[in-house]
């Protein structure tokens, strides 16, 4: 008979590198069932109520990444400082002063974590330095909470939000621990003052989180999982063993796991969230339906999208000026970009400083076409923010491609609004015509999925040669026979993507007087489902040649 | 109810009664597998039996018959090429050692090994290691047979290919009764085509190259065009080799009209030395080679000899994560290699094991349950034909060494459990050389 396990009962309160704090732990039921408990037992003592909140935020992040919760309480203290000082200051000059040290510190600190490596080796490369890379782990969430603290500072500095007046609340705001390790990024000035407010929550809120936690955790638990493990990791380890025909699955089964766990994270978060009292709006729309690339920045990743152009790229001068920052960066790209052509692509120096202009021309032209001549220089304001947005994905030059994609997707699609201007308003509402848009868009964004995904710039390019030199559809009947249960997934999160946010809300309303018994049934059904599939036979790959 | 209440509620009762089943279930051992894979106590109680089944008892599909000096355990061993003596200071490979050094001493000849695999091969991976180590220490350039047209020619670092798109590619999968396919598995017929392949293993500029190009038999002289000149084939043997060109080039031109000549490859060596020809095939245990001609076989055997004929299958008889028993191929495959080893009669012929290939079990990625088995059943073969054996498997580390590989920083094998990458190939290229090295240096200690 199995025995209780004392020391392996002890061990569990500790950090476990080997298997650090998620969602889908069996921790995190307990975690949450006391938290829950201890919180609504003090719900009507804010003060306490918020220590507790603070207390098992750390400690989740603790269980999550170790001493590197150190990090966010570091970090916080010096913002929550910062912040009011630079409330309280007057003269403008030492309020830049303070803003800056606020930026330097969030930005240096994200940057030693996170880009130190990258750099290193771009020196090695460059002047053959030979310096040996350092030994420093990234910790969890860094990316997210750098910029909350940033949006925090700035719109302290900017005068549209009075800073947290309790240490407390500052901590909680960037510590909330559902979401601690993938966002969504939210905004003080939406978060804070729901911290101290009463707990309340409606039937409908109820019925709402509860959906959104379920359908979150199958999202990332049951789709993502089984399609990475049983289809995508097969193929983009080594794309040039397999068929055109593969190739192209996988990019399109990557891009049904990106959009899981990313959305399934987000959701998970905003539906534990909404049960604590606390609306945090969506994080993404359906973002495979967009019908151009602007469309589709507006549904994806929405709290990223939005903090990009608040804090970077109105920043840099929007769409009106340029800045000197415009102007560096842009050059560095053109740099960058004519270094990369060269080498990665073998061509010769005037064909790569005719494509790297090309590059440049694409983003400036839409300003050309508008004849605004005077925001010529602001359109690279475009390019800069989707290359460092690309960065801020992780340190390596696949995203800085990828950022870049999407920066000239952006631009052609401005350039095509400019030409075809009003002539198409005629057809642009017909369902023909928005076919064919979402189908190009979908498939720009898969194309750009390659080099997100792909771990080096030979391997992306191996795998598009595959799809454009190697695809047939002979290999159909053995690749579907193959990777049926992987191709039904796929099938089942295109499904749960396309159902949009107001029929989920209307059947939410239909659910209401639903009783507590048949929550909990669901949940064990979800329970079951979940464990279903973690103990699955796997999908074997094949090999196919002919 | 105040719908904060109706949280509080959910959750207690939730965790309350999933509590409860996972101890009952695990109290009274009702073992269902998905409730197992999410108790949410099963980390902090002790185990009391073993997750996998214990593993099977191996029936030999072929009888050891006892010899005695012989010792057939020798097959577990890392690191070694054995021919099962139990005197293992002498060598196993020993025609082949014998040639190894003779050429070493100075004598113009060339060496060449056959190395036949599948996809674990694909590209060139262990044997381009395998021939750059060998030529740098016994001599030789080239990197030997390419065939025509390949899956993987983008993708192979050895050679530079481009060829046009009418080539008729006759092989194992779509021809599986032609006689007459080349030990590559494949044949190829021109529709008026032409191929380019340029070798780019060869660092020293002053070495003289020779491209040659493998085809069959033809009643009638063959005009073709190589390098833009005409050049007349003579094509009178099952097999043939003939020299295209033999200069400083590393690249070679060859068009032609003729659609009847078998065409198979073209093969780069220098004068003398070391060869290592890669016969790869995706998905092929071995057997096919039962449907090749004999007398094309001898024919081979004749105008393109080999010296070392390496035989490295298994992989793709692990293809489901349950089986156990490989008998069957045993009895399969043995004709195959008995058939080999006769029609390359001067050759010493090589078994080497599957390298290690894992799947997931319950959750977690765990070597094959079957790969012992079939790891002793390919030992088993070589022990009865008379053949030498590498244990593949144990020199890359033995059980669930490619579950380490595949998560090493950087890895060493792909996710798919299966295939070393170039790195990983790199690796076991060179514990295979230096396997025939210390092969080597024991036949070097008995001449002295």
């Amino acid at each position: 008979m199995p025995g209780f396990d004392l020391h392996a009962f002890f061990k569990q309160f500790l950090y476990d590198p080997q298997n650090p704090l998620l969602f889908n732990s069996g921790f995190f039921v307990f975690f949450f069932a006391i938290f829950i408990t201890l919180y609504y037992s003090f719900r009507n003592d804010f003060k306490i109520r918020r220590y507790i909140f603070c207390f098992f935020s750390l400690y989740f992040f603790y269980k999550a990444s170790g001493y590197f919760v150190l990090c966010v309480i570091i970090s916080a203290i010096v913002d929550y400082i910062l912040s009011n000082a630079i409330y309280r200051q007057q003269n403008s000059a030492r309020k830049k002063f303070l803003l800056l040290c606020s930026i330097v510190f969030n930005l240096g600190m994200l940057f030693y974590f996170k880009y130190t490596n990258f750099f290193i080796s771009i020196c090695n490369d460059l002047l053959h330095a030979g310096f040996n890379p350092l030994n420093i782990l990234l910790p969890i969430g860094i990316s997210f909470y750098t910029f909350e603290n940033l949006s925090y500072t700035i719109d302290v500095y900017r005068g549209q939000f009075e800073p947290a007046k309790k240490f407390s609340d500052y901590l909680l705001f960037l510590s909330f621990f559902p979401k601690l390790m993938m966002g969504p990024i939210v905004r003080a000035h939406d978060f804070v003052p729901q911290i101290n407010k009463e707990y309340s929550i409606n039937e409908k809120d109820f019925a709402k989180g509860f959906y959104l936690i379920i359908s979150g955790l199958f999202k990332k638990l049951v789709i993502s999982d089984f399609i990475t493990l049983n289809f995508v990791n097969y193929i983009f380890d080594d794309p040039s063993r397999y068929t055109g025909l593969e190739n192209l699955f996988a990019v399109y089964a990557y891009a049904a796991v990106i959009y899981c766990d990313f959305s399934g994270y987000s959701d998970v978060a905003i539906g534990i969230a909404k049960w604590l009292g606390f609306t945090i709006p969506a994080n993404f729309k359906s973002p495979y339906q967009s019908k151009n690339i602007t469309e589709f920045w507006r549904r994806w990743h929405i709290s990223l999208s939005s903090w990009l152009r608040d804090y970077l790229y109105i920043p840099l001068g929007g769409n009106r000026k340029s800045t000197l920052a415009t102007l560096l960066f842009s050059a560095l790209f053109f740099s960058g970009a004519l270094l990369a052509i060269f080498s990665l692509l073998n061509i010769n120096f005037f064909f790569a400083i005719a494509l790297s202009s090309g590059a440049i021309l694409l983003f400036v032209l839409p300003s050309v076409i508008k004849k605004k001549e005077g925001n010529v220089l602001a359109s690279l304001n475009l390019l800069v923010t989707m290359l460092l947005g690309g960065f801020w994905h992780g340190a390596s030059w696949n995203f800085i491609v990828w950022g870049a994609i999407h920066g000239a997707g952006l631009a052609v699609h401005k350039i095509w609004e400019g030409l075809t201007g009003r002539s198409i308003l005629k057809i642009n509402n017909k369902r023909w015509y928005n076919a064919i848009a979402i189908f190009i868009t979908f498939h720009f964004v898969c194309f750009a999925w390659v080099f997100f995904k792909a771990a080096s710039f030979t391997d992306a390019n191996n795998m598009i040669h595959q799809i454009t030199h190697d695809f047939s559809f002979s290999v159909w009947p053995a690749f579907f026979n193959n990777y049926k249960p992987v191709l039904a997934m796929i099938g089942l999160a295109a499904i749960l993507h396309a159902i949009p946010d107001s029929y989920a809300n209307k059947v939410i309303d239909r659910f209401q007087k639903v009783p507590l018994v048949a929550y909990i049934t669901i949940f064990f059904v979800f329970v079951l489902v979940y464990g279903f599939f973690k103990s699955a036979e796997p999908v074997m790959p094949i090999y196919l040649q002919f | 109810m105040p719908t904060v209440r109706k949280v509080f509620l959910f959750v207690v009762y939730s965790v309350l009664v999933y509590l409860l089943i996972s101890i009952f279930s695990l109290l009274f051992h009702f073992r269902w597998l998905p409730l197992e894979r999410v108790n949410l106590i099963s980390d902090i109680t002790s185990k009391d039996s073993a997750v996998l089944p214990d593993s099977p008892s191996i029936e030999p599909p072929l009888e050891i018959i006892g010899k005695p000096h012989e010792d057939f355990a020798l097959y577990n061993k890392p690191h070694l090429i054995t021919n099962f003596s139990s005197d293992t200071t002498r060598s196993s490979l020993e025609k082949f050692t014998k040639k190894l050094f003779e050429l070493k001493s100075g004598k113009k000849r060339k060496i060449r090994i056959a190395y036949f695999g599948d996809s674990m091969i694909e590209g060139d991976l262990l044997t381009q290691t395998l021939r750059k180590l060998l030529q740098q220490t016994f001599g030789g350039s080239g990197v030997g047979f390419i065939p025509i047209t390949s899956q993987v020619s983008q993708f192979r670092q050895t050679a530079n290919e481009s060829y046009s798109n009418g080539w008729q590619d006759e092989n194992f999968k779509t021809n599986s009764n032609n006689r007459l396919l080349y030990l590559s598995g494949h044949l190829f017929h021109s529709n008026g085509d032409w191929v380019q392949i340029k070798d780019q293993t060869i660092t020293d500029t002053a070495v003289v190259i020779e491209k040659s190009l493998l085809c069959g038999y033809s009643e009638k002289p063959v005009s073709t065009t190589v390098n833009n000149n005409p050049f007349s084939l003579h094509a009178t043997n099952p097999l043939n080799r003939i020299v295209l060109t033999k200069d400083l080039n590393r690249s070679v031109k060859l068009s032609l009209a003729d659609k009847i000549l078998p065409i198979y490859g073209i093969s780069f060596e220098s004068d003398s030395g070391i060869f290592v020809d890669n016969f790869s095939f995706r998905g092929i245990t071995g057997i096919e080679f039962a449907s090749i001609d004999s007398s094309f076989l001898r024919s081979i055997a004749t105008n393109n000899p080999y010296d070392l004929i390496i035989f490295q299958y298994g992989v793709n008889l692990l293809f489901r994560p349950n089986d156990k028993n490989f008998s069957w191929y045993a009895k399969i495959v043995m004709p195959v290699i008995k058939k080999l080893k006769n029609c390359f009669n001067e050759a010493d012929f090589l078994i080497v094991s599957t390298a290690d290939r894992a799947f997931r079990y319950i959750g977690e990625y765990k070597s094959a349950i079957g790969i012992d088995s079939l790891i002793k059943v390919q030992a088993l073969l070589a022990f009865e034909s008379g053949s030498s054996f590498y244990n593949q498997f144990k020199s890359m580390g033995g059980t669930n060494s490619i579950v380490q590989w595949a998560a090493a920083k950087p890895s060493l094998a792909n996710k798919d459990y299966v295939h070393p990458n170039f790195r990983g190939a790199e690796i076991l290229g060179n514990y295979f050389y230096q396997a025939i090295i210390n092969d080597y240096e024991k036949y070097k200690r008995t001449m002295k």
